[in-house]
């Protein structure tokens, strides 16, 4: 997964200039539920939209869909300006949350519903239509009524009929938040192995950076009705461009100090900062204010206690307390005695448990801390 | 909740008698049909059916029955078309003043028949439009539309719009997305409030009788003018007729929300 292509041959193949979506009532550019996003996606990409609730990725997706009309910007495919273009001249699959079958049809005239719009010859629908049921591995349950289908039989079902019309793009919205926890795990690897067998170019908007992380090729954090950031999921989760992807994508410590050294540029920078409590720390990134004070950023699961002798040196804390959750332990642990509050994370049943008032010595991967940007806008 | 014996009897008592309350005139007027005196008395004098020989050959019955026929057919075609774009705008769309749109939709409602009926009087008499089938079909749209509206709004509440807009990214253009998603969707509302509306055009007497006349004059309005001068046992025929019709009604219509039960289980 670290080493997607960020920018193929055919980059750019869905490109998003300027898009925005202001609902009337929602006066200003600061009520924008989408304020000018430029977003390019590569032919055949999977790229996630991930963001909370309300921060304009399900409207976004749907001004691709042609379900919303843009208040101002552009919405290309393969070079073609589609933005004026009506939602059934589109070429879009869509999935739906609810996946919005057709009650009143069976599951293999669901499918075929837009063969049929197609004029697609009668003898071809049957052979496109059990061939997309047997890639979503439905083939045998063509006749069933949708209702009695499972969520998610039904989310295959959804899948299917979005991807035999052989989409320009394929739209998925919030597709497994509907499903129970185990079946989510599977269909995302059902959607990504689905995704590599067709080639489809594909944006999927989740609030689940999981999901993101796991299926994309590339993640477009989303806040506000913008984006905060775009990268590959490794970028976006090792090194956040702020406070709030760092702490949206994953969980983490946000540690302000003063910087003390700066060296290097470009990728290779880094700086020292004093943070109080935990000393000097050796960072990566050049996140640093023109005061010299910058963010460091240290995700729970990078960071080590160690019971602190009496002789021992570096930071040390008391733990606060100590939750079991099956695969890890986490700790709350304060840095000395008026330092920051630290999350950690520890394999449950790798090295010693601590108890709430434990002495203890923090220490970290000399590869984890990292500059963040303070935007001041905390997740 | 448990239930000994007494309170089940008791029960079964007191709906008994709760059921022939409100079945009585129906069962009086039934036993009346069949009777062989020549003006409407109970208990009845002997057995014939003569009563519903003489309905069928009432040369004014036939004729109303026939006005009545075509005035509830055209009016539930037209109720139809008014109310059924009138609930999709009013269910899928939302524009400034749509509460009042709403409101004006179903106020025939709220005002009592007999005004109802004066005011259209008032109002088709220089054009003219009263003792015509248009006049009447012009009234009792007024008063079948809210219904139908009714009925199909609440189709369409229980209809899932994704469901439209997933059909118009698979190609389907407005028009095919109402025929092939909307309308099976919202069918047995369709059903209930056509019947609906036929029925209550069929039955209605109050404002029929303000903007009929001689030459168009509805089933309900020709009964009434019968009874003004006669009462016998062929009038008790007929509204057993009537009633046999409205009940064919409401069977269809438990049917077609039977229907909607089975779709979304």
């Amino acid at each position: 997964m670290a080493d997607q292509p960020a920018a193929p041959a055919r980059a750019g193949y869905l490109r998003l200039a300027g898009l925005t979506k202001v609902f009337p009532g929602e006066g200003g550019p600061q009520g924008a539920a989408v304020a000018g996003i430029d977003l390019e996606v590569a032919h055949g990409e999977l790229l996630a939209v991930l963001g909370p609730s309300g921060c304009g990725k399900s409207t976004t997706l749907r001004m691709i869909a042609g379900l919303i009309e843009p208040s101002a910007g552009t919405v290309e495919v393969g070079g073609r300006d589609i933005t004026r273009l009506p939602v059934h001249r589109r070429d879009m699959g869509v999935v739906f949350q609810s996946y919005a079958l057709f009650p009143h049809l069976d599951v293999f005239r669901n499918v075929a519903f837009g063969l049929e719009m197609r004029k697609t010859a009668k003898s071809e629908v049957r052979t496109r239509v059990a061939r997309a049921l047997d890639l979503v591995r439905l083939g045998h349950l063509g006749d069933r009524r949708v209702s009695q289908l499972s969520g998610g039989q039904q989310q295959r079902v959804a899948l299917a009929r979005a991807l035999v019309i052989e989409p320009a793009v394929l739209l998925l919205d919030e597709p497994l938040s509907n499903l129970d926890a185990q079946l989510r795990g599977a269909m995302r690897d059902e959607i990504r192995r689905i995704h590599d067998e067709t080639g489809i170019t594909t944006v999927f908007v989740t609030h689940d950076q999981r999901e993101a992380l796991s299926m994309a090729d590339r993640v477009a954090v989303m806040n506000a009705g913008r984006v905060e950031q775009l990268g590959t999921p490794e970028e976006v989760y090792e090194r956040p461009s702020g406070r709030f992807t760092a702490e949206f994508v994953g969980r983490a410590n946000l540690l302000p100090g003063t910087v003390t050294a700066t060296h290097g540029a470009g990728g290779g920078a880094g700086a020292e900062v004093a943070i109080p409590g935990l000393g000097t720390v050796r960072a990566t990134g050049d996140a640093v204010t023109p005061e010299g004070r910058a963010t460091v950023m240290l995700r729970p699961h990078r960071i080590t206690l160690r019971a602190a002798g009496k002789a021992d040196a570096g930071p040390r804390g008391t733990v606060l307390s100590a939750g079991y959750s099956g695969e890890v332990i986490g700790y709350r642990v304060r840095a000395a005695h008026d330092g920051p509050e630290l999350e950690v994370e520890h394999p449950a049943g790798a090295g010693t448990a601590f108890g709430p008032g434990a002495e203890v010595l923090i220490g970290w991967d000399d590869a984890a801390p990292r500059l963040v940007a303070d935007d001041g806008d905390p997740a | 909740m448990r239930s000994g014996p007494v309170a089940r009897i008791g029960w079964a008592v007191l709906l008994t008698v709760l059921y022939l309350f409100l079945l009585a005139p129906v069962i009086i007027v039934f036993i009346e049909s069949f009777d062989t005196s020549t003006y409407l008395r109970f208990p009845p004098q002997g057995f014939s059916l003569e009563p519903y020989r003489q309905v069928f050959a009432n040369p004014d019955f036939q004729a109303g029955l026939k006005v009545s026929a075509v005035t509830a057919a055209t009016t539930t075609l037209l109720a139809l078309l008014c109310g059924v774009p009138a609930a999709l705008a009013l269910t899928r769309l939302r524009f400034r003043g749509r509460g009042a749109v709403e409101a004006a939709f179903l106020s025939p409602l709220l005002v009592p028949n007999i005004v109802l009926g004066l005011a259209l009087l008032i109002l088709f008499a220089p054009i003219p439009l009263t003792d015509t089938y248009w006049g009447l079909i012009l009234a009792h749209l007024g008063v079948t539309i809210p219904y139908v509206v009714r009925t199909v709004t609440a189709a369409l509440a229980g209809a899932d719009p994704r469901a439209e807009e997933a059909a118009a990214t698979l190609g389907a253009g407005p028009f095919t997305v109402f025929r092939r998603v909307t309308l099976p969707a919202i069918r047995p509302g369709l059903f209930s409030g056509g019947i609906i509306a036929f029925l209550l055009s069929f039955d209605e007497t109050v404002i029929s009788l303000f903007v009929s006349g001689h030459t168009v004059r509805p089933l309900p309005v020709a009964v009434l003018q019968y009874v003004e001068y006669r009462s016998d046992p062929s009038i008790a025929a007929l509204s057993v007729c009537l009633v046999l019709l409205s009940v064919v009604a409401v069977v269809l219509v438990e049917r077609g929300l039977g229907l909607r039960r089975s779709l979304r289980p």
